[in-house]
């Protein structure tokens, strides 16, 4: 049984404006898989509904044998702290500092009282500054997430989300907003976090480079519709086109 | 000739609109006696009717030129709404002239400004025997304004979480408990801090206690408006970051909303209390203690040189704050 099922998943938001028009793919432990689309083809609105940040209008999302298409209250946010975000511009808590952004990870698993009050556990600490080794960023744990790079920030934002021991981690669109190289190393450390500990990944990137990097498969949406799934290497020319357009041209990122 | 013509009509026209606004429309307005055949009315239709003409002049339309199909630099439809705009105006102004009781004559009479003189020769000779009595009065007034703020902190900050429109959701219970909360705080928003003095100074009796209540009213209502803008205004990304991570409602809003916002609020916060400390002021004259009540009492007593003193000491406090305020709030962005 595939660790993620989605089947005929649709999203409608309050406007009208329907945004995913039936998707269905599975996802197996293990995987890597990219979901790629022109802008506006739904590929946020795809992510947030598999850890429900939003709730889907139709079909169904099952999680390790569970379906939790409809979920609400405890068990809404057990779904979501076995899952981890990451983010274009990295959603960092703005003047907290580092090792405490990281900590936040573990909101989920954290009674609300000690959380509200500042008291997270020494294993807490010991494992935020863990996770900051994991992304080789330990020495910053003190200093205030706002002052980092964004290549920085994004590293913590990944320690952030291995506070939560995710099964599954959601990227969306996690280089989008830095530079060629520092998205090099922002992708091997997904990678990395992807190989070494098995952890899902499921990544909405715009740069094909990348994805015939870093996917171990993909799948693409159009208008809101899934057009392929396959592995990278079959992104013919032709699919190429129907992906993004008769008119588009590959651009490189290396 | 034709530009004559046209100046003579807006002269007739500006006299004919300053004599029914004198005669007719202040009378009906506010229970006033027209000036009638008086110097006041001579002056006041003239120099309305040489408004009027250089009105015209100035903009380049008017009726009178508009009549006389002489070049008018805007549409027929404008010029007719720039002199209807004028005269609402006019009506405004010459109403309020007459409602307000404005009389150029007492105030520069001679009787007038003797009585300027005396108050303002006493004003500034003031009597510092009364300092050590106006410094304890100041010191309730800045506690009063201080403990008002200080209790009203707290309870904004609750209430402006169900009154952000981002923070409850869309559901129709969400919906009705924002209406309400922000019509409540409109009102009490609208009742001027003076009023609620007034109300609590017969509830608590006159005193620091009223005033306080008072200004922890309007304070409350002021701040939770200005919190919960802060609120709607946060970055939706470190909200949706903290909820995946299986955070609750509480915890998100500790974690994503409030680090957002502190800074704002805690500038609102000592600006509130600068302010408070003006009102408190004022609110002494009805009954709420502190410095103003003392400024009432030496009035009462017409003794000017006292009064002379507060002056000083009010103003001096009031800029001291000002300043000192508006550098820490300087200083937290
Ligand atoms: N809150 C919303 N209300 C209404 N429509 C929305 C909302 N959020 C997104 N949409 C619409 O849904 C469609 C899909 O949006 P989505 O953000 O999932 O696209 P995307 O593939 O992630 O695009 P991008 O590459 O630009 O991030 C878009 O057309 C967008 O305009
Ligand atoms: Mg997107």
């Amino acid at each position: 049984m595939a660790l993620l099922s989605v089947r005929d998943l649709t999203h409608t938001y309050p406007n009208g404006f329907q945004a995913l028009k039936g998707v269905s793919f599975d996802v197996e432990a293990g995987e890597f898989l990219v979901v790629i689309g022109l802008s506006g083809s739904g590929k946020s609105t795809l992510l947030r509904c598999i850890n429900r940040l939003i709730e889907p209008t139709s079909g169904t999302i099952t999680f390790d044998s569970a379906d939790v298409t409809h979920i609400t209250s405890n068990a809404l946010r057990a779904h979501r702290a076995q899952i981890g975000m990451i983010f274009q511009h990295f959603n960092l808590i703005p003047r907290h500092n580092v090792l405490n952004n990281v900590m936040y990870g573990a909101l989920g698993y954290t009674p609300t009282f000690a959380s509200l009050v500042g008291k997270f556990s020494d294993e807490l600490h010991a494992r935020a500054l863990d996770a900051l080794r994991v992304v080789g960023i330990a020495e910053k744990s003190s200093v205030r997430a706002d002052t980092l790079s964004g290549g920085q920030q994004q590293r913590v934002a990944i320690a952030r989300a291995l506070m939560q021991h995710p099964r599954m981690l959601l990227a969306d669109e996690p280089v989008a907003s830095l530079d060629p190289s520092t998205s090099h190393s922002v992708m091997s450390y997904l990678d990395r976090i992807n190989k070494d500990m098995n952890t899902t990944v499921i990544c909405n990137l715009h740069f094909l480079s990348l994805v015939r990097q870093y996917a171990t498969r993909v799948v693409a949406l159009k208008a809101g519709e899934l057009v392929f799934n396959g592995s990278p290497h079959e992104i013919t020319e032709e699919w190429f086109a129907t992906i993004y357009g008769e008119d588009a041209v590959e651009v490189e990122i290396r | 000739m034709k530009k004559l013509l046209s100046i003579v009509i807006d002269i007739v026209l500006g006299a004919a609109v300053a004599a029914l606004l004198e005669r007719v429309i202040a009378p009906s307005l506010a229970d006033v006696q027209p000036w009638m055949f008086s110097w006041p009315s001579i002056a006041f239709i003239g120099s309305a009717s040489v408004c009027w003409m250089l009105l015209g002049l100035v903009f380049g339309a008017s009726l009178g030129r508009l009549y006389i199909g002489l070049e008018v630099k805007e549409g027929t439809a404008r010029t007719i709404a720039t002199h209807l705009g004028l005269f609402a105006l006019s009506t405004f102004i010459i109403g309020g002239w007459i409602v307000t009781d404005i009389s150029p004559i007492e105030f520069l009479s001679g009787e007038g400004l003797q009585g300027a003189g005396r108050i303002f020769g006493a004003l500034l000779t003031p009597e510092f025997d009364v300092i050590g009595e106006a410094l304890s009065a100041m010191v309730v007034t800045i506690f009063t304004a201080f403990m008002a703020t200080v209790v009203a902190v707290p309870l904004s900050f609750v209430l402006s979480f169900p009154a952000a429109r981002n923070m409850l959701g869309t559901g129709l219970l969400a919906k009705t408990i924002y209406i309400v909360l922000r019509a409540i705080l409109n009102i009490m928003r609208s009742m001027e801090p003076i009023i609620w003095a007034i109300i609590f100074s017969v509830w608590v009796g006159i005193g620091p206690f009223a005033g306080m209540l008072a200004l922890v009213i309007h304070t409350i209502a002021s701040l939770t408006k200005q919190y919960s803008e802060q609120i709607e205004d946060v970055n939706e990304g470190p909200i949706e970051a903290i909820s995946a991570t299986g955070a609750n409602r509480l915890q998100v809003l500790w974690f994503a909303v409030v680090p957002q916002c502190v800074i704002p609020f805690l500038s609102f916060t000592i600006y509130r209390w600068d302010i408070n400390v003006r009102m408190a002021t004022i609110i002494g004259f009805v009954g709420g203690g502190g410095i103003g009540t003392l400024l009432t009492q030496y009035q009462g007593l017409a003794r000017y040189h006292e009064v002379g003193t507060l002056v000083i000491l009010i103003t001096a406090v009031v800029w001291l704050l000002d300043v000192v305020s508006s550098r820490i709030r300087e200083a937290l962005r």
